[in-house]
């Protein structure tokens, strides 16, 4: 009878010290409280792991240990472009980091040590790269949410576990960072470890793409209305939906126009989920019917991005190779800032023009994208070269008009064999254009690189490229008003093929005269009825 | 036997109580990101007219700033910046202190101690304003 009693007494007591322990998990529909939203986050504790409780001297230990649970992690990893950086287009073209050359840092041959800091792997500072290495495949870049794990730029990607000098000699010593408590804290990615590489593109932060820099890791809702940190606060994947590890909405293969509808629950879609539509649908505007009648023929970033490199970060709109070299009275390599601190001209990298709330360019887009490739002929003209370019009209039935940057550049290129040059920029060594300024060595070991031929020449040729505006989205009250483009000189003044009312190329002198003629009838009209009815009552007094 | 029940409830909810409070807070430095850009950063913009970065200091630096609890020269607490009679006075402008407007005080300087220790000039990820 005692020991029952004391049982109970027991479990009695033992509920009410779980009610007092334990946080409560709310409703699925109800806001948590700030320990079950913790809890909710993850099945798993992956401090708790007795596997992730050692300490790891290298990134592929790691990877070793993610792939004891995760099994199939690297396989998936392995088919996409993240991984390959490669991508075959529907023309047939082989694209990605790999193959292509822009008119930023041109190419990452001869340059993965440093580039491929960015590629999603350890150790790719070569052609003997192994892609087919499960353990090569770098889980934290994108799964760490501590903040704090970092790739160190010359190490082919590889991670510093140990405190090091680097580059050898130059007395900069690099932090290593704590795998094991970085392993412990994995989770989903999130603004800041996409970010880590894409708002980096070109060379540093917001240099590639205009829209997205690192004002976006917590954005007010002024500079996006989506990624707003203390609102909607959407990550990368939200709209980049990711199914075994395969990201859509990569630029290699964009979506220029979507006719589908917002994508709902338990409806299977081939469609990317990266478009505004797959969400938004076809007719967004409730408030101002009207507005959905220009959904045909423009793009919802046409209006809803009204400038980019919005968040306090200049991007790069033009880069001139061709100025480099230049030493500074002191003999060592020249760096030249402007008011605010920016750097606009090095030695190593030439002259570039910054730009900070850029209003777009805007042209028809259909989705297709064409390359000039380094196995391609190119001709010096006043024309500048096209690095890629969109194509796309008004009458294809597939294009809208989009907002894009223009990137202008000058870039090295052999004058005999007329292609874009393959240069070998970093590198500690004596034919990196960086170390030794020396353009002929630089061009002689990049095209070497490829196979391509070189005639010991370097001239510089023009080029541009095009790169969509997509992020950034502003809120409503803050988007292109109506007479912005229906205006003389407005934003789409130079887009052919259309007629847009108010525009100067769609202006019609008699029109205009026309009109106001009838305007002007109809007002005299009115002042003759009028002062005849005027008279009349006067007569009948 | 009361007495034995009357013990057991105690001891276990006195120890269940010590778990829970002895539950350390974990930081969350991406909400001190967010309170550190948002209230210091763009209060410090207005007034200053020049912001603080945080790697502008060494790890060392910000716990002894932190510590010591002085702000504008030892004329304010850096605390009173912290507390919810100051989110509340600035919450009708500054969308960060409407959010964060019932959050612990604590909590919310343990969440910008852990963004400044990590992104300080000697952190693991130094930042700078933007």
């Amino acid at each position: 009878m005692r020991t029952g009693r004391f049982m109970v007494a027991l479990m009695v007591a033992l509920m009410v010290a779980l009610m007092v322990s334990m946080p409560l998990i709310p409703a699925a529909h109800s806001a948590p409280d700030e320990d079950s939203a913790k809890l909710l986050k993850s099945t798993s504790d992956h401090t708790k792991f007795k596997v992730l409780q050692q300490e790891f001297n290298s990134g592929p230990e790691v990877t070793k240990a993610c792939l004891s649970c995760h099994t199939e992690a690297s396989k998936q990893l392995h088919k996409t472009e993240h991984w390959k950086w490669e991508y075959k287009s529907p023309d047939g073209q082989l694209l990605g980091k790999k193959n292509v050359i822009n008119n930023f840092c041109t190419s990452i041959r001869t340059n993965e040590a440093a580039c491929n800091v960015c590629h999603i792997g350890y150790g790719w500072k070569d052609d003997t790269f192994d892609f087919t290495s499960e353990v090569n495949v770098d889980c934290l870049v994108c799964h760490d949410t501590t903040g704090n794990y970092r790739k160190q730029a010359g190490m082919a990607g590889n991670v510093v576990t140990k405190a090091m000098e680097f580059p050898p000699g130059s007395g900069t010593m690099i932090k290593p960072i704590n795998l094991k408590k970085i392993a412990q804290a994995v989770g989903k990615t999130s603004r800041d470890t996409c970010g880590a590489c894409h708002f980096y593109g070109g060379g540093g932060d917001g240099v590639k793409h205009g829209d997205m820099d690192s004002s976006l890791a917590s954005p007010e809702k002024e500079l996006d209305v989506h990624m707003d940190a203390l609102g909607l606060n959407f990550g990368c994947a939200t709209c980049h939906m990711t199914e075994g590890h395969q990201v859509p909405g990569s630029r290699y293969a964009p979506t220029a126009q979507d006719k589908g509808d917002a994508h709902i629950r338990g409806k299977e879609y081939t469609t990317n989920p990266t478009t505004c539509q797959s969400c938004h649908g076809q007719a967004p505007h409730k408030k101002i019917a009207k507005l959905n009648d220009h959904t045909d023929k423009v793009a919802c970033q046409t209006c809803h991005i009204p400038k980019f490199a919005r968040g306090g970060v200049a991007t790069k709109m033009s880069w001139d190779w061709s100025t480099g070299g230049r030493m500074g009275p002191d003999g060592k390599p020249l760096i030249i800032k402007d008011a605010k601190g920016h750097i606009i001209y090095t030695a190593a990298k030439g002259d570039f023009v910054l730009g900070e709330n850029v209003v777009p360019d805007y042209q028809w887009f259909n989705g297709k994208v064409g390359y000039t490739l380094l196995s391609d002929k190119v001709e010096k003209s006043e024309q500048p070269t096209r690095i890629n370019h969109f194509d796309g009209s008004a009458d294809d039935g597939k294009s809208l008009i989009w907002p894009v940057k223009i990137m202008r550049g000058k870039q090295a290129f052999d004058p005999v064999n007329k292609r874009l040059a393959v240069v070998h920029t970093a590198g500690n060594d004596d034919t990196g254009y960086w170390t030794n300024f020396n353009w002929e060595k630089a061009v002689a070991v990049g095209m070497a690189s490829i196979g391509a031929p070189f005639s010991g020449k370097v001239d510089f040729v023009s080029t541009e490229s095009t790169w969509p505006i997509t992020h950034m989205v502003a809120p409503a009250k803050d988007s292109v008003r109506c007479h912005e483009c229906h205006a003389a000189q407005g934003r789409l003044e130079k887009v052919p093929g259309i007629y847009i009312p108010g525009r100067a190329s769609d202006h019609a002198g008699w029109l205009d005269t026309a009109g106001w003629a009838l305007a002007v009838l109809t007002l005299l009209g009115t002042l003759v009825h009028g002062l005849g009815r005027v008279i009349v009552s006067m007569r009948k007094k | 036997m009361n007495r034995k029940f009357g013990l057991a409830v105690v001891v276990v909810v006195l120890g269940a109580g010590a778990m829970s409070a002895a539950r350390a807070y974990d930081s969350d430095w991406k909400r001190g990101r967010i309170y550190y850009r948002q209230i210091c950063t763009t209060c410090h913009t207005a007034e200053l007219k020049k912001p603080i970065a945080p790697n502008d200091r060494t790890m060392a630096e910000w716990a002894s700033y932190l510590q010591a609890n002085k702000h504008n020269k030892g004329k304010d607490t850096v605390s009173s910046y912290f507390s919810k009679q100051y989110r509340d006075s600035i919450k009708a402008k500054n969308p960060a202190a409407a959010k964060y407007a019932d959050v612990p005080e604590k909590d919310l300087i343990e969440d910008v101690k852990a963004f400044v220790h990590k992104s300080a000039k000697d952190g693991d990820a130094p930042a700078g304003c933007s």
